[in-house]
């Protein structure tokens, strides 16, 4: 198995403690994807701007051992269990502080964006868009009406 | 996460935007250390605006080099893998913030074809009511809606906007006509820049099938074929002046990584910046050119969404991005329209963690997300940042949030109307309904902004046009005051924003722009070539 390319070992291993706390479960969403949501989510980090590039690594530090301050629990996020690192999680996202809530935000973006995007969820879910691509360019090959359309320009 | 996609070579052969030359084009990556590069135009983009205005300038005989920021994606690359897609088209994952009360999310293209590679498609003119308040009260000449025809005729000639055809049509489509005329609404079949579109709704991730006519498949490969040149993964930093006037910028190639290698300069008498309503305020900005009217002014359409649950199934991923659209209530300030993102997409703007994102997700298939767009009165500015990139302030006043509030509300109607059991809002202290008798709730409101959730792809007026230099940074043909040499060519120039989608907009302004300046600055350039051979 690849490891992350971007993320430090651990700020990876406190973003798998944020994954298993906030990745969909139940009604059909218990695929055991974990680590391509990780590994998906570090694809993506080159991407993002270049502040909140710099400043992720802290910010998760500060989720790791924000429970004793923001939720008055002496432990650390990635020792708390599931619902509890949820509930936390959740704290983060009520917050009145806008740079609290933006971090929660940004990170959930993408852990969501890797969990539903996953190819066993699209089939769970019945969403067909690879079939669709097939489907659609075979449609518009076959029904092109190149006169109509000025072909070639 | 590659998802594989069967698609036969013959197949893929028999589609003219699959496999489209782009001669003249190179990357930034290869490119020699400290590059200089020379030309008669540069133009700073390669979007709706910037390849409108290379190619024309290039038909008119200039040497013209496109710089454009993004990498050169083909037709052929593209694919329903929507993080690969966002990571390649996008400018920060389409998750840039505009700062302000409240906070919106803003999404643009950076790559060949700007933001036109990921756009839904919609191609509508300017209302009449638009352009003739420019002309009216801007005191902007020759931009009347009779003025405009012959731009507006000659972009449509490459945009070919056309209808859905039927079989491009899901579920959705047809509740939401169907309900708006129940509602003795008028459902407008969307135009759309489009041939034979076939309804894959990828269009927000590159149309794999060719349909969207892109400036990526239309007036880049146009400028191209009529010699002008492109240098992708080329980042403009700032303009060069000499003397007042402007002759050329500096910049940045970007390597593998997106991140800054090389440096490279390009001259030419005639600089054209079209690097969208965000960045050529800020490389306007960053050519440290102070005039107060630079940045300011921004408009944003902002965007409020509301998901209808239906018990029916909807399948709203099936079928063509948007086939129709409510103009009924343009006068108010409202445009309603729909769009379904991909599940990803649409689980990040929803709310819930865990176990109660799962619960909201299972219902994919029975949603459907229409949204309200705001004409608004409110204006922002564009700073730049500590890290010297332009950063959007914007703040929606309260009569654009009593619109919103307002196309919310009809939203709703409309949702309900078509048969959803209820409707899922955009605001923090109300997250749904689930009765058309509750939408008086969203109407009774006190116009406060706060919790508020609000998108928006559509930016402009950050360099708009004036009459006068105290009210805009550009003349009334794109001109930059006061330096000569340097035009603005993208939806900066709006003088105001529009209601409706703007790429048509923006191509025909520069379209009537760029023709101004073939007519009196060009002649000029020309003599002054002639004199120094
Ligand atoms: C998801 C989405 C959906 C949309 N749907 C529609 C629609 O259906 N209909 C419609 O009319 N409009 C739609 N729009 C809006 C429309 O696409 C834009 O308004 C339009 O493309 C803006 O044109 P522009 O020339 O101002 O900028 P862009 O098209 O964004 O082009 C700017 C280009 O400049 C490049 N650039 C930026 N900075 C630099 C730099 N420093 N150096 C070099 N290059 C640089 C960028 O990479 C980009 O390629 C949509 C937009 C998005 C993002
Ligand atoms: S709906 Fe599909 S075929 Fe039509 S323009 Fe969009 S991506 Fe292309």
């Amino acid at each position: 198995m690849s490891a992350p390319r971007h993320l430090s070992p651990s700020s990876a291993a406190i973003l798998r403690a944020v994954i298993a706390a906030i990745r969909p479960r139940g009604h059909g969403f218990d695929q055991p994807i974990d680590e391509d949501v990780l590994l998906e989510v570090d694809r993506c980090l080159p991407c993002l701007p270049a502040l909140a590039r710099a400043a992720l690594p802290l910010g998760l530090r500060l989720l790791e051992w924000g429970p004793a301050p923001f939720f008055r629990r002496f432990t650390r996020l990635s020792a708390m269990p599931r619902d509890e690192a949820r509930a936390y999680l959740q704290g983060w996202l009520d917050s009145r502080l806008a740079l609290r809530r933006l971090l929660v935000h940004g990170l959930r973006a993408l852990v969501f964006l890797a969990f539903y995007q996953h190819p066993s969820v699209l089939r769970a879910m019945g969403v067909g868009w690879d079939r669709r691509l097939a489907e659609t360019v075979r449609l518009r090959a076959d029904t092109l009406d190149r006169e109509k359309y000025g072909y070639p320009r | 996460m590659a998802i594989p996609a069967e698609l036969p070579a013959e197949v893929s052969a028999r589609i003219p935007e699959r496999g489209l030359a782009y001669p003249n084009c190179e990357s930034g990556r290869g490119a020699r250390r400290g590059a200089a590069l020379a030309a008669d135009v540069l133009v700073v983009g390669s979007g709706a605006g910037g390849a409108v205005a290379a190619c024309l300038l290039a038909e008119a005989g200039l040497d013209v080099l496109m710089l454009e920021e993004g990498s050169l994606h083909r037709t052929e690359s593209f694919s329903t893998d929507v993080l690969a897609m966002m990571r390649a088209l996008y400018r920060d994952l389409g998750g840039s913030m505009i700062l302000g009360r409240p906070p919106i999310v803003f999404a643009e293209g950076r790559c060949v074809g700007g933001s036109t590679v990921i756009n839904g498609g919609m191609y509508w003119r300017t209302p009449p009511r638009i352009l003739e308040r420019w002309e009216r009260e801007d005191g902007l000449p020759e931009i009347g809606p009779r003025a405009m025809e012959t731009a507006f005729a000659e972009v449509e000639r490459e945009a070919n906007p056309e209808t859905q055809a039927d079989d491009t049509l899901g579920v959705h489509h047809r509740l939401f006509a169907d309900a708006a005329r129940a509602l003795g609404w008028h459902p407008r079949e969307n135009l759309r820049n489009m041939r034979r579109c076939a309804g894959l709704n990828n269009c927000a991730f590159g149309c794999p099938t060719g349909a969207k006519q892109s400036t990526l498949v239309t007036w880049v490969p146009r400028a191209l074929r009529a010699g002008a040149r492109l240098s992708a993964d080329a980042y403009v930093d700032r303009v060069l002046f000499e003397g007042g006037r402007a002759v050329g910028v500096r910049g940045r190639y970007l390597g593998a990584d997106g991140r800054p290698s090389d440096r490279f300069s390009a001259h030419a008498p005639m600089v054209v910046l079209a690097a969208g309503a965000r960045h050529t305020a800020g490389i306007l900005k960053r050519s440290r050119l102070r005039a107060r009217p630079i940045g300011r002014h921004l408009t944003v359409h902002p965007n409020a969404k509301v998901v209808g649950i239906f018990d029916q199934t909807i399948r709203p991923w099936w079928g063509a991005h948007q086939a129709h659209q409510i103009h009924d209530f343009l006068d108010d300030g409202i445009l309603i329209g729909y769009a379904v993102p991909p599940p990803g997409l649409l689980a990040a703007a929803l709310p819930g963690l865990g176990e109660r994102s799962a619960e909201l997700m299972a219902l994919y298939d029975h949603m459907f997300p229409v949204g309200c767009l705001i004409e608004d009165t409110s204006s922002g500015r564009v700073v730049l940042g500590l890290d010297r990139q332009p950063q959007m302030l914007y703040s929606l006043s309260r009569r654009d949030t009593a619109t919103a509030h307002e196309g919310v509300a009809k939203v709703c109607e409309l949702l309900f109307a078509a048969g959803a059991r209820r409707c899922l809002l955009p605001f923090a202290d109300l997250a749904e309904i689930g009765s058309p008798d509750e939408i008086r709730r969203i109407r009774a409101r006190p116009p406060d902004p706060r919790g508020l959730e609000l998108m928006t792809v559509h930016i402009m007026g950050s360099a708009r046009m004036a009459a006068d230099p105290r009210r805009g940074a550009t003349d009334p043909f794109g001109r930059v005051f006061d330096v000569a040499g340097l035009y603005v060519a993208d939806a900066s120039l709006f003088p105001s924003p529009i209601g409706v989608n703007p790429q048509e907009t923006i191509m025909a302004l520069v379209t009537r722009n760029a023709r101004r300046w073939l007519e009196r600055d060009v002649p000029r350039l020309r003599a002054a070539r002639r004199d120094r051979a």
